[in-house]
């Protein structure tokens, strides 16, 4: 099984990584990068809406604060690309953190309020500062330096960083950290009996979010080329909100499929891109209603039903010397 | 200075109508539903659709309207609540609700267009009147005709108590034989009728627009939250004080500042008062 | 020696007295049995000695340790860990996941140590599953290991709760019905691992309906009536005694 998922982990980055020799043309690698610059975003986006379970419906705010930190500090300020690359992660992970600090002690809805209200608040902003960000006319906003100014290159860099941020949000969710923020989703109450602090983790997964927003609107910036508070709109921050409510809380994969799913979907197809945000709503009912343990769950949930019944029953018979010889060793300090 | 107090007035006392559906709908469910302001688009748009569209006269168009808003409220609690709500996970009802706002908002937006368009005179008023002009006045004349009618159904009507009394136990309510399913439908098509009716009192100051749901979602929201949540009287009291520093906003610095400030009214009172100015002591766990 | 204790808590609410000046001692090594009609303020109890609940008046102590201010968490970090009533496993993850989870006090990595995968984070994690899997063969659950809580039995979610608290090495284990729905048999394997923890030297409250279970494990018995306390002793000494026998036993 683990050796089986390796494989496939291997082969498909194997697919990716030489994409630009085998993509047949400049169009695909566009949509494959786009599909990794959102994937950066939403994989920290899991960490707190699928596993932590705090719905943050206004992520779009920290990817504009990325893209215009980028274009600002390239173009008027002339940083290189990768100082800003690494100060709009750092500014997206701040504003996660301001934004954090008061609306993760809120109820469901009032937080997911806060985060529709600070992504407008975001778009209000870059309107109405036209000095920096050049108001509703937007800014152009450079490329990277050779070899990622190219296509192909870029595609390369999206790739490398999606994958150091898929690694981190991984061992974020596989290690106890996972555990404890899966308690802060399904149950507070245990979260608390076993020490998790419920608060300080909810709002850890919040600015590393941050900073993997912060480092998405840099790229997305530098791949659009031309950023104006349009490009911004809420409901895309709806449709990564979407991507993981679909692939279903609580994992990695099934997000990340979603992502690449509804990316390349109205793209390839185009009648639905007029249709599309409707789509997302009438998938997200559907989901809710039918499967609101997400598309990703379904193979798990199937599976479990089909395994014979026989296993279910047996008589729970512990072994006092090994529970004594357990309890005998300490397992801190 | 005069002008500015005068919108914010009737832009407050939309915020406060719609603070009035939540509640409405909060009473029975226990649900604060994304759609909220999404009512009061509906009555704007389809208001403007009937009478300038299919030259209906005003009172049918009204009607009409307000039909479709319950219409449609009925429609939330059907779709979006009721199979939600015995699962008993407290995020399902708002990604329900916000799946179904999506959806009109998108679906309004496709068939209408993504342009507001005027909304028609609806009482016989020359243009000249200025700061006395409909537009201003009628946004809050139906905000607190509703309040009041709120409080005269609850007092007064079986059906009202029948609110009342599932708001403040579901459960035994359900045990004394009320049909908790048919009076949490009727709630939301009430607040649905509302909402319309609201939206199309407002319409000559919003115009007909799909994306005035969602503002109106967050801002009725924000009026409820520094009311209280749960009461009438703070709803109408949070409707106007947003309005009226909104306006104030845009007197001073400009009109680009209205979200972030009524925003920040919002985490200062919730710091100040988490329940809110006319709440009850703890704000509920929703 | 120190001691998990309740002195003279009182707890209301509203116009409600659920705990009126109770005081309670758990010693390491040792047995306490909670008893009491419904209502009478058994789970109150135990909720304030968890944290759960802060006491109006009152104190609560570990050793020498003033607790009566401190948070659920740091209560658990301090060593006192519980089981619920109704057992609270995270459905989605696999009974080892939540097993455990219960070791949260013991982990020294940081979030971004974590997330760095540092070698600490891996080795604290494989030091903490093998921990889980033997906690869960000394509670006879091996075989559920990696099944998803959501599709075990009622009698073996209260084990895993049970192995869930014990995780962490607490000083003292907080039980709250751990009987409720099992079996005679059960309840039989129950007590085997309650005695089994009591003889690793760690204090165990047990709040129980079921008397006879009580009286037959316990090493000393508080009986609690309208939020007071009405005896306090040997099991054969609360049994006995009229006040008990006349609000709770019955003739």
């Amino acid at each position: 099984m683990r050796a089986s998922r390796a494989v496939v982990v291997v082969g498909v980055l194997l697919a990716l990584a030489t994409m630009p020799w085998w993509a047949r043309d400049q169009y695909q690698l566009h949509l494959a990068a786009l599909i990794g610059v959102y994937w950066i975003l939403i994989a920290g986006l899991n960490l707190v809406v699928g596993y932590s379970g705090q719905l943050s419906i206004g992520h779009v705010g920290l990817l504009a604060i990325g893209a215009y930190g980028f274009a600002i500090l390239t173009g008027r300020y002339e940083w290189g690309p990768w100082w800003a690359l690494a100060a709009s992660g750092g500014l997206g992970s701040l504003c996660g953190l301001l934004l954090g600090l008061p609306s993760l002690r809120l109820p469901g809805f009032y937080f997911a309020m806060a985060t529709l209200a600070f992504a407008l608040i975001v778009t209000e902003i870059s309107l109405a500062q036209g000095d920096l960000t050049g108001g509703g006319t937007g800014l152009p906003v450079p490329g990277f330096t050779a070899p990622f100014d190219s296509p192909g290159g870029f595609h390369a860099l999206v790739l490398i960083v999606a994958v150091l941020i898929t690694w981190l949000t991984w061992n974020v969710a596989r290690f106890m950290w996972g555990r404890a923020l899966i308690a802060v989703r399904d149950s507070v109450v245990t979260a608390q009996a076993v020490g998790v602090p419920v608060f300080r983790a909810k709002l850890l997964v919040f600015v590393l979010s941050g900073l993997t927003a912060g480092v998405a609107g840099a790229l997305f910036a530098s791949l659009q080329s031309y950023i104006t508070p349009d490009t911004f709109v809420f409901e895309l921050g709806l449709f990564f909100f979407v991507c993981i409510i679909i692939g279903g809380r609580g994992t990695i994969v099934g997000p990340l499929i979603g992502t690449a799913v509804l990316t390349a979907l109205p793209e390839i197809v185009a009648p639905l891109a007029r249709w599309s945000t409707f789509f997302y709503g009438l998938l997200l009912l559907a989901v809710v209603l039918l499967v609101p343990e997400g598309i990703g769950h379904m193979v798990e949930i199937v599976r479990a039903r089909l395994r014979p019944r026989s296993l279910a029953s047996f008589a729970v018979a512990p072994d006092a010397e090994r529970l004594a010889r357990c309890l005998r060793s300490e397992p801190r300090r | 200075m005069l002008t500015a107090l005068v919108t914010g007035i009737a832009a407050g006392a939309l915020y406060a109508a719609a603070a009035l559906v939540y509640n409405v709908m909060f009473s029975t469910s226990k649900v604060l539903s994304v759609t909220t302001g999404h009512l009061a688009m509906l009555g704007g748009v389809f208001g403007a659709w009937l009478t300038a569209g299919l030259g209906w006269p005003l009172p049918v168009a009204l009607l009409g309207a307000v039909a479709i808003g319950a219409a449609f409220g009925i429609a939330t609690e059907w779709i979006a609540i009721r199979r939600v709500l015995s699962r008993s996970d407290e995020h399902l009802w708002l990604l329900s609700t916000l799946a179904l706002a999506t959806m009109l908002q998108q679906g309004v937006a496709l068939w209408w267009g993504t342009e507001p368009k005027p909304f028609p005179r609806l009482i016989p008023q020359d243009f000249s009147a200025g700061l006395a002009d409909q537009k201003y006045w009628l946004p809050v004349a139906i905000a607190l005709l509703l309040a009041l009618g709120l409080e005269v159904f609850y007092r007064r009507t079986l059906y009202g108590k029948l609110f009342v009394a599932m708001s403040e136990d579901a459960f035994a309510a359900r045990a004394r034989g009320i049909p908790t399913d048919l009076i949490r439908s009727l709630s939301f098509a009430l607040a649905g009728a509302m909402g319309a009716l609201a939206g199309f009192a407002a319409g000559q100051l919003t115009f007909a627009y799909f994306a005035l749901g969602l503002t109106l979602t967050l801002n009725g929201f924000v009026a409820l939250a520094v009311g209280g949540l749960g009461s009438n009287l703070g709803a109408l009291v949070g409707g106007l004080l947003l309005g009226v520093i909104g306006a104030f906003a845009t007197y001073y610095l400009g009109g680009e500042y209205q979200q972030t400030i009524a925003v920040g009214v919002l985490m200062l009172v919730l710091l100040l008062k988490p329940a809110g100015l006319f709440g009850s002591a703890s704000i509920r766990p929703v | 020696m120190s001691t998990l204790a309740a002195r003279d808590v009182t707890k209301a609410f509203g116009g409600l007295t659920a705990l009126a000046e109770v005081s309670l001692e758990v010693a390491p090594s040792e047995i306490h049995g909670l008893i009491g009609p419904n209502g009478s303020g058994k789970t109150t109890l135990l909720n304030a000695l968890s944290g759960y609940y802060l006491a109006d008046a009152g104190r609560v102590t570990l050793g020498e340790a003033d607790l009566t201010r401190v948070s659920v968490q740091r209560r658990a970090f301090a060593g006192v860990a519980r089981t619920f009533q109704k057992p609270r496993l995270l459905p989605t993850l696999t009974v080892v996941d939540n097993v455990m989870l219960g070791g949260w006090p013991a982990v020294r990595s940081s979030f971004f140590g974590t997330a760095l995968s540092w070698l600490r984070a891996r080795r604290e994690e494989k030091v903490l599953r093998e921990r889980a899997e033997e906690l869960l063969h000394g509670v006879g659950l091996a075989p559920v290991m990696t099944r998803r809580a959501s599709l075990l039995e009622h009698a073996e979610q209260r084990f895993a709760e049970i192995a869930r608290g014990l995780m962490a090495g607490p000083r003292f284990l907080l039980l709250d019905e751990p009987a409720g729905g099992l079996t005679p048999h059960e309840i039989e394997q129950l007590g085997v691992v309650i005695r089994t923890v009591r003889d690793a030297g760690i204090g165990v409250l047990l709040v129980e309906h079921h008397t006879d279970f009580v009286f037959r494990l316990s090493d000393r018995v508080t009986a609690l009536d309208l939020g007071r306390v009405i005896r306090q002793g040997t099991p054969a000494e609360v049994r006995h005694d009229a006040e008990v026998i006349r609000v709770y036993l019955g003739a």
